[in-house]
């Protein structure tokens, strides 16, 4: 039994891995058999090379770190003020006359297109930054969390009804959990526009520090292997925290099942 | 329970919803008491207000003409003192058998909690399910679930709305021999709500029988046949017939079968 777990585990290691494979092999082919320029498309050894350099000084250490901590701030300011006014707004229809519409209207607004405005209000520095990447994860998360709320199915209302639930213990002990696996989908969502967003901070709310930095001085030095280099960072770090961000929400999911006093 | 408790009864009921801006009656003078400790089961078609009828009983329909008396009080929402186990098992995913069952207890504490939680498992004989979650069950032991977090609240009555209708024949059938144990052991009223006749027979001390639109009671048929009952006896195959006499559905020669 052990062995065959074991062999699966690494077919799907493989399976992972696979893709990520064929398109390096045909990459190095391409710049190897001198199809494109290396100027416009370095080779994959040329961009790990850059990795190794950039790596071997602590200031790209602290490039990512500073990315992280901002998304960190964005997300979490953006989650919580999200769940918070997603279950406001699920929970009583009149504030959801009030600030639906605004929401909605507000919504369409691009995030680059506050960013001027931003900019003018707060100047170029940090807030502005971590503000936006909240904003961008308050919108997914308040939606889902509000949604989540709406769809709970009414016959668990009986169900609670019936067992004397009222006012803040239904909500915690039905509407929340109830609604927990859109707050989660909203979460997830919420997470990958933090980190798609972040980008956008850093390139147009101009900074000494971050990933995103790192690749606009790529693009002005015309170094593509660095400016690669940036967006493959960007990417490992984005899913690494996503996958992370999942473990931690079904541990939640598994816990509130397992935990109820 | 013994002392009488568990009595309901319904005094001049009629209800009616309103449907496209017109009212619908759904019942039409109810007249019916439940005694302390009987088995009473409601049958009839779809839409003879059957299911508002059991709503009404436990409070979760509260606007209509004339009394719902529960132990001689109207009723005026849900209470601890009646229990009710719906069709679908309705037990929260994320809870599992042991805090499902738990649900009404909350305001107990965490000994008398587990207390009755063990009870209850082992009285639907569910031993060592305790930490299950309801999607690991069948929907046999997930009803078996559903019965125990009602009956745990110690009711006066427990309310049984289709509460086999989504099982399969097999299950059902030994359910309704569950029901039963069930019934005998806590001496609580029940009052079950259901489609299918020969259950009806089988479980009851008097099966209701409704009519639709607008709902009334057509007819209360006494089955005072000793328990456990055999659904291949004449007398059974007698009172079945004699139901579905009221449905039209009777055979042209009810007595073939007795010969």
């Amino acid at each position: 039994m052990k062995r065959r777990d074991s062999y699966k585990k690494a077919k799907a290691i493989l399976g992972t891995i696979a893709l990520p494979i064929v398109l390096i092999t045909l990459w190095q082919l391409v710049t190897l058999g001198g199809f494109a320029s290396t100027r416009f498309l370095p080779s994959p050894y040329k961009v790990l090379q850059t990795f190794v350099t950039l790596f071997s000084k602590p200031a790209y250490v602290h490039h990512i770190a500073v990315s992280l901590q901002r998304v960190m701030a964005g997300f979490l300011i953006g989650s919580v003020t999200g769940i918070a006014f997603g279950l406001l707004m699920g929970l009583s229809k009149t504030v959801e006359k009030i600030f639906a519409p605004f929401f909605h209207a507000v919504r369409q607004v691009p995030m680059i297109g506050w960013i001027p405005l931003i900019i003018m209000l707060f100047g170029m520095n940090e807030l502005p930054r971590v503000l936006i990447i909240s904003v961008a994860a308050f919108y997914p998360i308040t939606l889902n969390t509000f949604s989540g709320v709406r769809n709970v199915p009414n016959e668990f209302f009986e169900l609670a009804s019936v067992n004397g639930y009222k006012g803040l213990k239904l909500i915690r002990k039905i509407i929340i959990p109830a609604a927990l696996p859109s707050i989660n989908t909203g979460i997830t969502t919420g997470l990958a526009m933090s980190w798609s967003i972040l980008m956008v901070a850093e390139i147009f709310i101009q900074t000494a520090f971050g990933v995103g930095t790192q690749i606009q001085r790529g693009r002005d030095r015309f170094d593509i292997a660095l400016v690669i280099a940036g967006i493959i960072t960007v990417g490992v770090l984005g899913y690494s925290m996503s996958l992370l961000v999942q473990k931690i929400v079904k541990a939640v999911e598994r816990g509130r099942a397992v935990s109820t006093d | 329970m013994s002392n009488n408790k568990g009595t309901l009864e319904i005094r001049n009921l009629s209800k009616s919803f309103i449907v496209d801006n017109s009212p619908l009656q759904i019942l039409n003078n109810i007249n019916i008491t439940f005694k302390s400790g009987s088995f009473v089961s409601i049958v009839g078609s779809s839409g003879c207000g059957k299911t508002t009828l059991l709503r009404i009983m436990l409070g979760l329909e509260n606007h209509y003409d004339g009394e719902a008396l529960m132990d001689g009080k109207q009723i005026v929402g849900p209470g601890t003192n009646r229990g009710i186990v719906f069709q679908d098992h309705r037990l929260l995913p994320w809870l599992t058998v042991g805090e499902n069952i738990a649900f009404g207890l909350d305001k107990l504490k965490k000994k008398e909690k587990q207390l009755l939680v063990d009870e209850h498992l082992q009285l639907v004989g569910l031993n060592g399910f305790e930490s299950a979650y309801p999607s690991q069950l069948s929907g046999g032991m997930a009803q078996r679930v559903a019965i125990a977090r009602a009956l745990a609240n110690k009711p006066e009555i427990l309310l049984l709305d289709e509460p086999l209708g989504a099982l399969d024949a097999l299950t059902r059938m030994y359910m309704q021999k569950e029901l039963e144990r069930l019934w005998q052991l806590e001496k609580i009223t029940m009052i079950m709500v259901t489609h299918d006749v020969e259950e009806a027979i089988y479980l009851s001390d008097k099966v209701v029988i409704m009519s639709s639109r607008p709902g009334i009671i057509k007819k209360i048929i006494d089955v005072s046949s000793s328990r456990p009952r055999d659904r291949a006896s004449s007398e059974f195959m007698q009172i079945k017939a004699e139901i579905l006499e009221e449905f039209h559905l009777g055979t042209e020669h009810p007595f073939a079968y007795a010969i």
